[in-house]
């Protein structure tokens, strides 16, 4: 039972963790909490799904789909919604995409309505036996995606000249610039990756839940913040433990304490973690001020 | 009260500007020291459901409960408070999140209060109204004096710089204290008054989209002045009664001009977009927002624009 329950609680944390990788890497270049990322996130689920059945594509080619589009879409919202806006007042950035949260979540309750859509099977069922742990081919599937994808951006943002630039811009705009980083472009393939990846986990989610809102962001961007704050605010590695961590946590308590106290507990670490460890588990820099 | 000559319809609308205005100053009061708080539709809640329990089930009068629920979310306000002092800026706006959703939370598992059903039957209050109109000249005049009055300029600095003042010897914990507290009781008032307007609350009612329109209305009406809540929250809520009254002007268009090919299409477009329906209308609301940061990110009335004011009327009065 229990090593059941922790299967079920990697699947959460798995879309957990790649809403928040963008969250947090947005954050560590611009300080800025991105709301509208929860939206970006619910238009990859939804390229994903017109690509399934309006398009003929397969599952890889929905999940490419996803991620090129939301890609575009991070690239339009820094051109609207950040470079446009005053960078000297903490709260206008903040309210822009505030903005256009509520643009993109209305544009598609207008063309698609407020109701759920059932994602299609895109993937044979077939439920496999380890022991004592059941698991189904798509579950399978979504971590193994998520897992590889994770792995990946580990590597980019450790291992490249770009992941340094994208580090170092992170830890100081100013100095990021002295040495020869163009800040500007430095943004705007953050904004491509974190989109491009919750365009992903969009589609994942899809898959997992086989149905899809125009309402699901908030909730994905609720529970992407509480991650990013555990992991660490900035911190990429972090933000993939700690989603994790808080998928297995929500799995657990759900399982052995009851089902509306689940969001109470996601909460309540919320709040300790401000409190006593507003670092984050793993002990990264602070932000002060902003 | 006033029935009698305003229909039910501006009414409401009037109601529900008046809630919002005062929901925009329970946010003023802490932004005021530098607190940006995404809680204060939590403490709505925590007013809407006290006032509610009072009148409903102990068969409290409106006028008695409304303070006391008011009183009440205070309390739980300084609560909230008093570890919000050690943390600012994005720290705070994730905490006073966290305190909103756990509010949420044990209102939709609380069975006495009506769970996941909601809240029904609250007392009904023919004058709302009026009262609201009361708060929010007893709320202006309130920040108005506090403008000039050495706690608000104390607050002011604050928010300017916390060390500073705290050099200045400024007790800057009870100053951010009062104000979070302060911000409570305000939304708590506003919620009581919404629960026995609407008769019925659950707990989608206050929910974090709520928190971010009461932020946006104090950072598009702008935040330096204490006008600045009450534009920011009449003009975003009466925005979808002036797109509305944007459509008849356009049924005031000659026919003629818009008879041929690509000023029909845009006509029709315009005409057809331009009706009462939720999501178009919160497309444009968004689109006004993102607009409103690139053209004017410090709100619609500033500090400068009022000085332009005064300086006016100075120069009226002693050409």
């Amino acid at each position: 039972m229990i090593y059941q329950q922790i299967v079920n609680g990697l699947m959460l944390g798995a879309s957990y963790s790649l809403v928040a990788i963008g969250y947090t890497l947005i954050f560590g270049v611009l300080n800025l909490l991105y709301f509208a990322h929860g939206e970006v996130f619910m238009v990859g689920a939804f390229v994903g799904l017109f690509l399934v059945t309006h398009a003929g594509f397969g599952i890889f080619g929905a999940l490419i789909g996803a991620m090129i589009a939301c890609a575009v879409l991070g690239v339009i919202a820094v051109f609207v919604a950040i470079r446009p806006v005053a960078k000297d007042r903490p709260l206008a950035p903040l309210i822009s995409s505030i903005g256009l949260t509520i643009v993109l979540q209305n544009v598609f309750v207008y063309f698609i309505g407020g109701q759920q859509l059932s994602f299609p099977e895109t993937i044979s069922q077939t439920l496999y036996r380890f022991g004592p742990v059941t698991v189904s081919s798509s579950q399978i599937f979504v971590l193994v995606i998520a897992i590889s994808l994770m792995a990946l951006l580990w590597l980019f943002i450790e291992h490249s000249k770009l992941g340094r630039a994208i580090r170092a811009t992170a830890e100081n705009h100013e100095t990021a610039a002295l040495l020869g980083v163009d800040v500007n472009r430095v943004v705007l393939i953050t904004f491509i990756i974190g989109s491009g990846i919750a365009g992903i986990a969009g589609v994942l989610d899809g898959i997992k839940n086989s149905n899809i809102s125009p309402f699901m962001g908030l909730g994905a961007a609720v529970k992407g913040l509480i991650v990013m704050l555990l992991g660490g605010l900035g911190n990429v590695p972090g933000a993939m433990v700690a989603g994790l961590l808080l998928g297995m946590i929500e799995i657990l308590s759900a399982a052995y304490i009851g089902t509306t106290e689940r969001d109470l507990f996601s909460f309540l670490i919320l709040i300790l973690i401000l409190l006593y460890k507003p670092t984050g588990l793993f002990g990264t820099r602070t932000v002060e001020g902003r | 009260m006033l029935g009698g000559w305003i229909d039910n319809y501006t009414q409401s609308v009037l109601i529900f500007t008046g809630i919002n205005i005062i929901a925009a100053y329970s946010f003023f009061a802490p932004f005021k020291t530098g607190q940006v708080s995404l809680g204060q539709a939590g403490f709505m809640a925590v007013g809407a459901y006290a006032s509610a329990v009072l009148t409903q089930k102990f068969g409290f009068p409106f006028i008695v409960s409304l303070p006391v629920a008011g009183l009440f979310a205070g309390i739980v306000g300084v609560m909230v408070g008093f570890p919000a002092l050690r943390i600012r800026g994005v720290y705070l706006l994730l905490l006073t999140l966290g305190f909103a959703e756990i509010v949420q939370v044990i209102v939709l598992s609380w069975d006495y209060v009506g769970g996941a059903q909601g809240y029904r039957n609250i007392p009904f209050n023919p004058n709302t109204l009026g009262y609201v109109a009361v708060v929010i000249i007893a709320l202006i005049v309130f920040f108005g004096r506090l403008e000039r009055a050495s706690l608000g300029r104390a607050m002011d600095s604050i928010h300017q710089d916390e060390t500073a003042a705290e050099a200045m010897g400024i007790d800057v914990v009870r100053i951010k204290l009062f104000a979070f507290g302060a911000g409570a009781v305000i939304a708590g008032i506003a919620g009581g008054l919404y629960a026995h307007q609407a008769t019925y609350i659950d707990s989608t009612t206050f929910n974090v989209m709520l928190a971010v329109e009461i932020l946006t209305y104090v950072v598009v009406g702008g935040g330096s002045t204490y006008w600045g809540p009450l534009a920011g929250a009449t003009v975003l809520t009466l925005l979808p009664e002036f797109l509305r009254t944007l459509r008849e002007w356009l049924e005031l268009v000659p026919v003629a001009w818009t008879d041929f090919f690509p000023m029909n299409r845009i006509y029709d477009f315009l005409y057809g977009f331009l009706d009462f329906e939720n999501a178009k209308r919160l497309i444009v609301y968004g689109l006004i927002l993102i607009l409103m940061m690139i053209v004017r990110p410090d709100g619609l009335v500033t500090r400068d624009s009022l000085m332009r004011l005064h300086f006016l009327r100075w120069t009226a009065r002693h050409a």
